[in-house]
């Protein structure tokens, strides 16, 4: 309980010190530095090393001793210079189907000198030993794992250091306010005859033209019968299928109430599918979701604002919870939109 | 792992040190494994598994177990170290284990500290830290380019940058007395003097040049034939060999006019630095008296350190005041005329013969006499006279060392009834380098008589100066000269070629500097602490000193933030007109009107005029020199006059924002 609430409030005061923003320059505010669990062995053999010194009165192991402990300072000072003054900037919020891996690319841009053996991680994923040398930049992917489609959003991206001897190490956080997006996974959708006829009167208006426009595609297992162009048939002994109905019930318009009764994370998937599959065919087509409505269109950019429709839908865009300072410049930057004027 | 290259480098030579202590089975143990895991990395071969490596790690603790047969010493500690660095080599996979090795290894350099203290050891032990320490660094940048070359650069930086502190702690650090008491058990058996005496043993000594101890005189070096340096007495002659009757008892101190051995030597005090012999003797001069507080009088004149010297003790005596010994009681007469009942039957006719002419004074001279007059022989390839050895000595063969002639003189004495004694020490000693001090070496081990002649006490008496004159005025080199057995099986010494002169002058200049080394860095304690100290102002005690090494560690914590403060703050501010728009930049925000990524001074300017109207003009005009220095060419205007002139904006405009209360901000993104 006790931990739970000092916990808490470490993580306030951490998320004062490091306001969200997608670009981070490493200074003595936002950058913390402790002994790693072998820096702190390190510390007991130096005590144990001092006694034995004592005790056997050898002067030699005191110089040791000494030497020893100064270093740890000094590296103390290197691993905070290793990172002090690196600028770490995220530059693009990946996408990625919900499931796997969203890659996250970063940039670390160094001035000064050289920052060595540098690690980023977000939850599970790590990527160590980048080396940015002095005055160069170097760009990071770090693919962050995700479970269900919406915004992704790592609370925090730590960046760590514990170069040059593992004894100390520093760290900083990076808390993006940009969010990457993880689709939702496409599912294949059952062909739902006549779906959402009701739900799309108004749609319904749409000018049929006649039979000319229907696709004639071999029959396969659960194509209706009354589907079935029987005269064809008769005449060739081919069962083929007019799917002229999908066209009937608004084929450009991939609706959300097509699938009445299905859960609403499964209707997405399904949607996403079909998305793919009008893509795949090169198809023009609308996406008709509750409060949000996109224009029948093709290609892959609209496929994809269609994907990221279906993959943000009823859910809020994340804004840091924490009240922004009063006059802070960071502030104004992390709110999205506003700076850039 | 490259990093696995530096550890076992850094193993290899922290091994080094310890070669002659270690038990055979277990360096070659160490090579095996090492070799091991050396190919394991190259593929060449693979890792045990876990079975075989627990069959491994049990034979050799069972080996181990055998070896050491419950002798617990520091020496079978370190050979545990290295055993356990030598196993966990099968089992170093991941960054873990390398620092489990790292931190033994690290050990290891501190117990080798405690055998070897000479500069090349250190030298051997530093530099197989700065092994580890570049291994470390590899570890945690396995793939950066250079790497090797740069960690070596980092570390000396490092190094460098730490030194001074590290010399200042060294100084003042407060050399406190042993928390606990930790005698320093060593299997080994050291070469020196040892507290019985047949006769040979000396001769064997007279073969090893190891440094007994060096002496710094303060006053003049007394001239050779007086360098008698006494450790030991013995008084009891059992059979054939001497011993001591009883160790003799420490007295109290009964002067408390010591100084602790502290400053600048005066005339007639001398420093003796003696190696390590794991024994409590401290080695005098006849006569002189104790001057630093870790010798304590011990009786029969003798000297002794309160704890024995596993490591190199310097300590400080002083000559002369030394009081003689009034009288000798019943007791102490009785024993130092006790003889074994029979044997040496010539002996003791020659005694009683002796007796005849008068004195114990004419006794002693006539001995000596018939010992200088007769064809007696000194040397270092006696025969062996295993029945009645005295009288082998004075009759028959009439060749020997020094212990021979020493035991056969007390003999002799004791049966003419004059209390005599057997003592052990050194004679001679040879000047270092410079000239400034003496070198005495295990060769110059020597045994001579003390016989107590009523009215003058104990005298020394040589029977060694009356055969081999030359021993005793130049030393055993010249006494042995024709019959060539000086150091013959030590070829490797430089002593043995000493008529080579750059030999000579290479290996006194080398023990100059392991002199140096060891008077004022290894012998860096309690006492030359202080002594150091004492020449400071203010004289400095421990707690002092504890503070003072405080202040020094804070001091160089604070030094070296504020450096590294001041550089990032050069780095991010190093432009004059950076800081000047930084703190306009400062002021907006105080006026409400917070900066926004990619601004203008000008859009910036603007937005402080429309939130604080009266600050118009100066805000324009400020932005405007802003622009100008940075985005217009080079113009006439000198960057001195533009910064005077940003400089008196920032004022105005500062005044004038004072006067009126901070406005509400106009932002709407607020």
């Amino acid at each position: 309980m006790t931990r739970k609430l000092f916990g808490s409030r470490i993580n306030r005061w951490i998320n004062r010190r490091i306001p969200r923003s997608d670009s981070q320059t490493l200074t003595q505010k936002n950058l913390f530095i402790l002994p790693t669990g072998a820096g702190m062995v390190f510390g007991i053999l130096l005590v144990v090393m001092l006694l034995t010194g004592i005790n056997y009165q050898n002067s030699l192991i005191y110089l040791l001793v000494f030497m020893l402990g100064a270093l740890f300072v000094g590296a103390m000072h290197q691993t905070h210079r290793n990172l002090s003054g690196l600028e770490l900037s995220l530059l693009d919020a990946g996408e990625g189907e919900a499931g796997s891996e969203i890659p996250f690319r970063f940039r670390l841009t160094r001035a000064g000198n050289d920052s060595l053996a540098v690690s980023l991680s977000a939850g599970s994923a790590v990527i160590s030993g980048i080396h940015v040398p002095a005055g160069e930049s170097r760009d990071i992917h770090l693919p962050v794992p995700s479970s269900k489609r919406g915004y992704v959003r790592p609370d925090r991206v730590r960046i760590e250091t514990r170069f040059p001897f593992g004894l100390l190490k520093a760290w900083s956080w990076l808390r993006p306010a940009s969010a990457g997006i993880a689709l939702p996974r496409p599912l294949p959708a059952p062909d739902v005859p006549g779906g959402g006829e009701g739900a799309r009167e108004d749609s319904n208006a749409r000018p049929i033209v006649g039979q000319d426009q229907a696709d004639l595609r071999p029959w396969r297992e659960g194509d209706l019968t009354t589907r079935v162009m029987w005269k064809r048939f008769a005449r060739s002994g081919q069962m083929v299928v007019a799917d002229w109905e999908s066209l009937q019930s608004s084929p450009d318009w991939l609706d959300f109430e097509a699938f009445p009764g299905v859960d609403v994370e499964l209707r997405l998937s399904y949607l996403a599918w079909q998305v793919r599959e009008r893509l795949a065919r090169g198809e023009r087509f609308g996406l008709n979701l509750p409060g949000e409505t996109i224009e029948p269109d093709a290609g892959d950019l609209h496929a994809q604002r269609c994907l990221r429709a279906l993959a943000v839908w009823g859910l809020e865009k994340p804004r840091d919870t924490g009240a922004m300072r009063y006059g802070t410049r960071s502030g104004v930057d992390a709110a999205p939109g506003v700076g850039a004027v | 792992m490259r990093a696995l290259v530096w550890l076992l480098a850094g193993f290899a030579l922290l091994l080094i040190p310890q070669w002659d202590r270690l038990p055979p089975w277990l360096l070659a143990a160490c090579g095996v494994l090492a070799g091991w895991r050396w190919l394991a990395r190259t593929g060449r071969v693979r890792l045990p598994g876990r079975w075989l490596r627990m069959a491994i790690m049990l034979v050799l603790m069972a080996v181990y177990i055998a070896t050491v047969q419950g002798h617990f010493s520091v020496d079978t500690a370190a050979s545990f170290f290295v055993l356990a660095v030598g196993l966990k080599w099968l089992e170093t996979r991941s960054a873990r284990d390398f620092y489990v090795v790292f931190f033994i290894l690290t050990y290891l350099a501190a117990v080798n500290f405690l055998f070897r203290q000479g500069i090349l050891w250190a030298f051997i032990n530093f530099a197989a830290l700065a092994l580890l320490l570049v291994g470390l660094q590899t570890l945690n940048a396995p793939d950066l380019p250079a790497g090797a070359r740069r960690g070596w650069k980092r570390l000396g930086g490092m190094m460098l940058k730490t030194l001074p502190v590290v010399v200042l702690l060294f100084v003042f650090f407060p050399r406190m007395a042993p928390l606990w008491s930790v005698p320093m058990v060593s299997g080994q058996a050291r070469t020196g003097l040892s507290d019985t005496m047949r006769p040979g043993d000396i001769s064997s000594l007279a073969q090893n040049s190891e440094r007994a101890f060096r002496v710094s005189f303060g006053g003049d070096m007394p001239p050779y034939p007086a360098r008698y340096w006494r450790g030991l007495v013995l008084d009891y002659l059992d059979g054939e060999t001497w011993r001591q009757f009883e160790e003799s008892a420490i007295e109290p101190p009964s002067r408390v006019a010591r100084d602790g051995g502290v400053g600048e030597l005066e005339p007639g005090q001398y420093d003796v630095l003696l190696e390590p012999t794991d024994r409590q003797w401290a080695f005098a001069l006849d006569g002189s008296v104790a001057v630093s507080d870790n010798v304590i009088p011990a009786g029969q004149n003798l000297f002794r350190f309160r704890r024995p010297a596993d490591t190199s003790v310097r300590y400080r005596m002083a000559l002369g005041n030394s009081e003689g010994q009034p009288s000798l009681g019943t007791g102490e007469r009785r024993r130092y005329l006790q003889l074994p009942r029979d044997g040496n039957p010539r002996a003791r006719a020659l005694a009683r013969e002796l007796v005849r002419r008068g004195s114990p004074e004419q006794v002693v001279s006539g001995f000596i006499e018939r010992l200088r007059q007769q064809p007696y022989f000194y040397t270092l390839r006696p025969p062996s006279m295993p029945d009645d050895g005295i009288d082998a000595l004075l009759f028959d063969e009439m060749r020997g060392f020094c212990a021979h002639y020493a035991g056969a003189a007390t003999f002799v004495f004791r049966a003419a009834g004059i209390p005599a004694r057997v003592v052990l020490g050194y004679q001679g000693g040879e000047p270092g380098a410079g000239g400034d001090y003496l070198i005495v070496r295990q060769y110059d081990a020597h045994a001579w008589v003390e016989v107590w002649l009523t009215g003058r006490g104990w005298v020394q008496v040589d029977p060694t100066a009356a055969i081999a004159p030359s021993r005793v005025e130049s030393g055993l080199r010249d006494a042995v000269a024709d019959e060539g057995s000086f150091l013959e099986d030590e070829m490797i010494s430089p002593q043995r070629y000493n008529d080579l002169p750059l030999v000579q002058w290479a290996s006194l200049q080398l023990d100059r500097i392991n002199y140096n080394w060891q008077r004022w860095v290894v012998g860096y304690q309690g006492q030359s602490q202080m002594d150091l100290m004492s020449r400071l102002p203010g004289g400095l005690g421990l707690k002092e000193l504890g503070y003072l090494s405080a202040g020094i560690v804070g001091a160089a914590l604070l030094l070296a933030g504020l450096v590294s403060g001041l550089r990032l703050r050069v780095r991010h501010r190093g432009d004059r007109f950076g800081r000047l728009v930084l703190s306009w930049h400062r002021f907006c925000e105080q006026c409400g009107v917070p900066v926004r990524t990619g601004e203008t001074p000008g859009q910036l300017a603007q937005r402080l005029a429309q939130s604080a109207p009266g600050l118009e003009k100066p805000a324009y005009r400020f932005a405007r020199v802003v622009n100008r220095h940075y985005y217009s060419p080079p113009t006439a205007a000198k960057p001195e006059q533009e910064i005077r002139q940003l400089k008196q904006l920032l004022k105005a405009m500062k005044r004038q924002g004072r006067r009126r209360p901070p406005a509400p901000s106009v932002d709407g993104n607020q």
